[in-house]
């Protein structure tokens, strides 16, 4: 029995309420968007399967409550993730001040050696915007993050963020994955590293997103 | 229409004396299931029947059983039987009588299906106006002999059946209103003002706010901002489709006031994602102040504080409550839950915090919310475990008539017993963590 895939990753999205992140998440996973999105209570997923470099990585999305008051939930979801996107809004100074806020608690609360990667979202919204393209530079090489500028509405660099961010966990993993690169019985040896990057999730889990 | 004209055709391949083709034909036209006759069919029969002029009356063996129906089946009248036409030569004599068994047997069959289906849509047509006669006595109910002696009366067990059974949305504000009660006692002028403070700081917000109010303490204006912002981004963002609580709806300004007056009664609490759900589908059944008074007494209860509050210990125990309350009663769905590590946070977080409203269609919500009203935050997670159960059940509704008395997935009438039992036993564990 083939497996549908062979790595499994979590990747979080984080950032102010109303940045868009679950706009994010419905562009890439579901290719939609809609304008009148409601907010996010506690946490949601979604999965996605995508080929890099050849493997096949399942990723499950995890999307957040941007309300601070929502944190004591949401950090318990810090720890089991490898990869982070950054989330603001460019046409929001406050999301983008935010950022220093959400980066520290990312370095409290998520393993060493997690991924990271900084979204200024709403790229469309040009007419409104108060965060420059310069300014997300700055701040995303102060970190040492990738940046983009994304578009869940427009579908600018959604992909690409997206795709980045799984590349940089899988280099993060290369080691682990090397290793069982080499050996033999493959699929048993992405079975135990897919048991250490997390619980392995079922069909269950996909009945899970219809009720989003 | 296809049917009426296969019937034609065939008569005309006739012609061609070609008897291989012509039993191809016939093959295809008649040894499969006859399609259903649909209404279209009429026209076509109308039209051939115009052009030979001589419109042809089908012998039918059970004449008598139609005049005795209620609902006369329209379209087996499209059907016809016609001779050939007279420029073409005649049928042999038992083949045209072979074609008019067959005509037979598909008119019967024709009949048969619209007398099933006119008895189906009979019996749905009665069971609604029997569904809306009992809306209507249950209003009556309400309305003349429980609300004006809801005292003596609330927890007898009429009052409990009717309840359990689903409130009419015409009484439905008032009874959800008596239900939580008002053990805040707070007063259309305790709303008032705490609106009036609440209008007060936005002013002074949109005009620069320089004056630093020092009420709140360990709120800053920066904060109080934000709170400010993030509630008005909630409220565009609470049903969306509704269309009535966006920027210019109907009962934006409404939502946006009990929200703000809530902040300013209960300023540790303050404004939390979710809340603005729930103020929304009190709205749709109350006025303002009621609507607020209700608001507020409903966040007061043990399981709503504990989770506006993100009191995550509490949360936890809830969820452990939750956990073996789930395990009873879908030990197998338990397990699998468990093996592919899918917590109760991940689900009941949304549920509870929105009381169904947000993930539920809103009549739907509405009558969870009924029954939440009379009996407590127990039913929310009696509510969880039939979601859970049957996703598929609950979403049906969605489409089918007034949800009004359609609880049997969600409320498992026939298990009450046993879900009163497991509620007692639920009711307990979670009191028992609680203090």
């Amino acid at each position: 029995m083939a497996k549908q895939y062979d790595v499994l990753f979590r990747l979080l999205l984080i950032g102010d309420s109303g940045v868009g992140k679950t706009c994010l998440l419905c562009r890439f996973t579901d290719n939609e968007f809609h304008s009148s999105h409601i907010s996010t209570i506690g946490v949601d997923f979604k999965m996605k399967t995508i080929e890099v470099d050849g493997i096949k990585v399942r990723i499950q999305i995890w999307d957040t409550a941007g309300q601070e008051r929502y944190q004591t939930i949401t950090k318990q979801y810090y720890r089991r993730a490898q990869g982070i996107f950054l989330v603001y809004d460019i046409s929001s100074e406050r999301s983008y001040q935010h950022i220093m806020k959400w980066v520290s608690d990312v370095d409290e609360y998520a393993p060493e050696g997690v991924q990271k990667i900084l979204i200024g979202n709403k790229a469309d919204e040009e007419q409104k915007r108060q965060v420059g393209r310069e300014q997300g530079q700055q701040l995303a090489k102060e970190y040492g993050m990738d940046f983009y500028e994304t578009s869940a509405c427009t579908n600018l660099n959604i992909k690409e963020s997206f795709t980045r961010l799984t590349e940089l966990v899988l280099q993060a993993h290369r080691k682990e994955l090397e290793g069982l690169r080499t050996r033999a019985s493959n699929e048993l040896a992405l079975a135990e590293l897919e048991e250490e990057e997390g619980k392995p999730d079922g069909p269950a889990n996909s009945s899970k997103t219809c009720w989003c | 229409m296809v049917w009426a004209k296969q019937i034609f055709l065939m008569q005309d391949t006739k012609t061609m004396k070609e008897k291989g083709i012509n039993r191809l034909y016939k093959k295809n036209s008649f040894s499969a299931r006859p399609p259903a006759v649909r209404r279209g069919g009429r026209e076509a029969g109308m039209e051939y029947e115009d052009k030979t002029g001589r419109p042809s009356k089908p012998p039918s063996p059970k004449q008598n059983v139609r005049k005795n129906l209620d609902f006369e089946p329209f379209s087996t009248t499209a059907l016809t039987l016609e001779d050939r036409p007279a420029n073409l030569p005649a049928k042999p004599a038992e083949e045209a009588q072979e074609h008019r068994q067959q005509y037979e047997e598909m008119v019967v069959q024709a009949k048969k299906r619209e007398l099933k289906e006119a008895q189906r849509r009979k019996k749905q047509l009665e069971e609604r106006c029997k569904v809306e006669e009992s809306i209507g006595n249950a209003v009556l109910t309400w309305n003349n002999e429980v609300l004006p002696n809801w005292e003596t009366m609330w927890c007898s067990r009429k009052v409990r059946d009717l309840w359990w059974r689903g409130i009419p949305p015409s009484v439905r504000g008032k009874v959800w209103s008596l239900g939580i009660g008002n053990e805040l006692n707070i007063t259309q002028e305790l709303f008032d003002i705490c609106l009036a403070r609440a209008k007060e700081k936005w002013r002074s917000l949109s005009t620069g706010g320089s004056e630093v109010e020092s009420e709140d303490a360990g709120f800053s204006a920066a904060d109080r901002e934000a709170s400010l912002e993030l509630t008005e981004l909630d409220i565009s963002r609470t049903f969306p489709n509704l269309c009535i609580f966006q920027q210019g709806g109907p009962y934006r300004d409404m939502l946006h006031s009990i929200l703000g007056a809530y902040t300013c009664y209960r300023p540790d609490v303050g404004y939390v994602q979710g809340m603005s759900f729930i103020a929304a589908v009190l709205i749709l059944n109350l006025d303002t102040a009621d609507a607020f008074i209700a608001f507020s007494n409903l966040l007061n209860k043990l399981c709503q504080m504990a989770f506006f509050r993100v009191d995550h210990g509490l949360m936890l125990t809830y969820f452990a409550a939750f956990e073996v309350f789930f395990e009873e009663n879908l030990p197998k769905l338990f397990a699998h839950f468990k093996k592919n590590n899918l917590t109760p946070d991940i689900y009941l977080i949304d549920w509870i915090f929105t009381l169904y409203s947000k993930s539920l269609p809103l009549d739907l919500a509405c009558r969870v919310w009924d029954v939440f009203c009379g009996d407590g935050e127990e039913f929310l997670f009696r509510t969880a475990l039939d979601i859970l159960c049957d996703p598929r059940s609950a979403l049906k509704q969605r489409s089918s008539g007034p949800v009004l008395f359609q609880m049997d997935t969600l409320a498992a009438e026939k298990n009450r017993a046993s879900f009163h039992v497991a509620l007692k036993q639920t009711n307990k564990q979670t009191n028992r963590k609680n203090f």
